[in-house]
């Protein structure tokens, strides 16, 4: 049953992606990339990581996606000129290589008998004081300094859009 | 290991490929993008599947800070795209050899 759930998702997901690179408008693009962004979503609450769920939907499908679409009406952008640009040999190069790191990744995550760690975050510990209370305890203690880079991080990228956006006189 | 987590890595797989595909193969900037997103969430499946399976928190950790960057590199790119097409009326990805020498 969950097996099912998980291919549906997944194949939502893959769906929705390839969507986005075929469509042939931008604002198309953008609506299949929340599609998805909230298939996604459901794939991390079937892997117990509901907080995370939550994140991805405000933060991906509200607030970048938000910023996508600002800029797609800001640019005015038409279809995409088609102009026929003969297809250079790097980019079929480049899809080679890519079904060969696809056949990579499937090869790695296919082997059996990978032994899983025994972490600290085990199902008693979060049936005992909740998810989001125990990532929060690991959040300000063990990744404070990350977390405050975090900050700063966001801070600076604000600025910099402001001052690169901003018209000179 | 968990249930189905052959399944998992196998759709964070599939995202990452379709993602860089798309980064390949359009020329609009802003698609391009997206299809950088679509790596990003490929990514962060592994991450939150090996996070599962090693009863760790870890994983979940990594793919909050890569949110925080995602929503930094959002803005800042989205604002170098509008500077673009003020400069040179398209964002067509190929028109722009401002690094090549």
């Amino acid at each position: 049953m969950e097996l099912v759930f998980i291919l549906i998702c997944g194949g939502l997901a893959a769906i929705a992606s390839l969507l986005v690179i075929f469509a042939r408008s931008t604002l198309h693009s953008a609506l299949w990339m929340v599609v998805s962004f909230f298939m996604v979503a459901v794939i991390y609450v079937l892997l117990h990581a509901q907080f995370l769920a939550m994140l991805q939907i405000i933060v991906y499908a509200g607030a970048i996606m938000m910023f996508i679409l600002y800029a797609i009406m800001m640019l005015n952008l038409r279809r995409e000129q088609d102009e026929r640009v003969p297809t250079r040999n790097i980019k079929v190069f480049g899809l080679i290589a890519l079904v060969v790191l696809f056949m990579e990744l499937a090869m790695v995550g296919l082997r059996q008998g990978i032994e899983a760690l025994q972490g600290p975050v085990t199902d008693q510990l979060v049936a005992a004081h909740g998810r989001v209370a125990v990532l929060s305890n690991f959040l300000f203690s063990d990744y404070l300094l990350p977390f405050e880079v975090a900050s700063i991080l966001l801070t600076a990228g604000v600025v910099g859009a402001v001052v690169l956006a901003k018209r000179t006189k | 290991m968990i249930d189905n987590q052959s399944v998992y890595l196998a759709i964070s797989a599939v995202l990452f490929v379709i993602g860089a595909a798309g980064a390949i193969c359009r020329r609009n900037a802003i698609v391009v993008f997206m299809c950088i997103e679509i790596m990003l969430a490929g990514v962060s499946i592994a991450f939150v599947t090996f996070s599962r399976a090693n009863q760790s928190l870890d994983g979940i950790f990594m793919v909050l800070f890569i949110m925080a960057v995602a929503a930094a590199e959002a803005a800042v790119g989205l604002a170098i795209f509008v500077l673009m097409y003020r400069k040179h009326g398209s964002i067509d990805l190929d028109k722009f050899n401002l690094m090549k020498w």
